[in-house]
């Protein structure tokens, strides 16, 4: 099945490529070995055969899209995207924020992605390899260990509880389209746990998850909807409203600043948490917000493009406040 | 001296937790700041916690003000502005509305007691309610104490 998508996100890199309708593709490609997918930009329709397609390919490649757009000026780019991608593309396209005519997607929809990092915890040694067979997993390391892993198990839980697995906004699709729970509900769950604490209990959980953070900026930087880059406040020293102590307060800060600017337009890909290099819970405070917002407005990020963001409007007769 | 001392300052001294509690205003230039001036003519009694921050227009605040002020030591955030459809600049406080009621929802899940933050609208001719909204805040605060090492 993904190598039917392969075959023809491969296909209709080619053509676009070869009728000259794009500049570049961004897809996904094996790094340094087969057990690792990494984003690729190919430039000649005879090299796109080093796109793949596999439950690794887990980057949100709109990201590349955000900093200036189109890259170098006059580009038309071509951009693979999975359900959750296309979201924040819709998020960035509501906000004229992408040249929509300079943009070729290819629709790719998803099956889930597995945590490569939680298998590295399985083994001790570098994995070399992983392969999938329908819905299982084998994982090969250097020393030539080889395990086997059902899918469902090492699936990254924003794909457990994705409702979206369709793109919203593609030129071209990959593949049919795969069927969708449409039910926000299950997003919200994986946050019971922590919302059932008190207010000190929840205090001093996030005073020990934001300890840990060393404010490396990869989450930014994989944020396909935060995209201020050198204007950020975060680094800003005057007005210095973000501390550039490393310190829990500081940390927390520098998160609400995220959570706050992206408001209305994340729509919780993933992209932070997966980024984060001390595998903070960063969707405990984006998810949250997701939540809040769907309760108090139903708006869900990206899903149209005829949508405004939600705090770009209002309507007279929200009813809201006292 | 006893005698002297005001009821204002009697209240104030009654606080829980040590120290006072510091409550920080942000209201709108048109009404809320000229409805607490109004009090202030009106020699209203009001509790003397409150610093207040004058914004142009409740559609200037952002959110993260009001964690600002937390992380900075705040024990209480209150934010005041036109009545919807009263705004000086038409639909400022319909923006600032929806930003407002993101933030009530979120302080909680932040470990800040939810009492610690209010948003409401007061007009520059509530003198009275200005007075009812800021006692009932602070109070409310009051009762809470200070925040004493807090993660913001």
């Amino acid at each position: 099945m993904s190598d039917d998508r392969q075959a023809r996100i491969r296909e209709l890199a080619q053509a676009a490529l070869a009728e000259g309708r794009v500049d570049y593709v961004i897809g996904w490609k094996y790094g340094y070995n087969t057990s690792e997918v990494v984003p690729a930009f190919v430039r000649d329709a005879a090299e796109v055969d080093q796109l793949v397609w596999n439950p690794l390919a887990h980057h949100n490649l709109t990201t590349f899209l955000k900093r200036k757009m189109p890259d170098p000026p006059g580009a038309r780019i071509g951009v693979c995207v999975k359900g959750c991608d296309s979201r924040t593309l819709v998020a960035l396209l509501q906000e004229e924020l992408v040249d929509k005519s300079r943009l070729y997607v290819i629709g790719v929809p998803c099956d889930g992605m597995i945590d490569r990092r939680r298998l590295e915890k399985e083994f001790a040694d570098e994995i070399v390899d992983i392969s999938f067979v329908g819905y299982t997993v084998t994982a090969t390391t250097r020393s030539g260990e080889a395990r086997e892993f059902l899918k469902e198990d090492i699936l990254y839980e924003h794909c457990r509880a994705c409702n979206y697995p369709n793109p919203r906004y593609a030129d071209d699709l990959a593949a049919d389209t795969v069927p969708e729970p449409d039910d926000p509900g299950r997003m919200w769950a994986t946050l019971d746990e922590f919302e059932a604490l008190s207010t000190a209990e929840k205090d001093a959980k996030l005073a020990e998850v934001f300890a840990t953070c060393i404010r490396c900026f990869a989450c930014i930087h994989a944020c396909p909807v935060c995209y201020c880059w050198d204007q950020c406040v975060n680094r800003a020293a005057k007005p210095q409203l973000v501390s550039q102590k490393v310190e829990t307060k500081a940390n927390l800060m520098f998160q609400m600043v995220h959570m706050f600017h992206v408001a209305g337009r994340c729509p919780s890909c993933g992209a932070c948490d997966r980024a984060c290099p001390a595998e903070i819970p960063l969707y405990l405070l984006h998810r949250k917000m997701n939540k809040e917002l769907y309760d108090m407005l139903g708006f869900q990020a990206g899903m149209s493009l005829d949508e405004k963001p939600v705090f770009q409007t209002f309507k007279i007769d929200d009813a809201l406040g006292e | 001296m006893a005698q002297q001392t005001s009821t204002a300052a009697a209240g104030v001294a009654a606080a829980k937790g040590g120290r006072e509690v510091k409550v920080i205003g942000i209201l709108c230039n048109w009404c809320s700041y000229a409805g607490a001036d109004g009090a202030g003519t009106a020699r209203l009694q009001q509790p003397l916690n409150l610093r207040i921050v004058r914004v142009p227009c409740t559609g200037r605040v952002d959110p993260l003000m009001v964690l600002k002020a937390f992380e900075k030591g705040a024990d209480g955030v209150l934010i005041s502005g036109c009545h919807p459809g009263d705004c000086h600049y038409s639909e400022g406080n319909y923006y600032a509305r929806r930003k407002f009621e993101l933030l009530d929802r979120l302080i909680p899940h932040l470990g800040i007691e939810p009492e610690r933050f209010r948003y409401t609208w007061v007009s520059a001719s509530e003198a009275g309610r200005w007075q009812q909204v800021v006692t009932e805040f602070v109070n409310q605060v009051k009762a809470l104490g200070p925040r004493e090492g807090r993660a913001l």
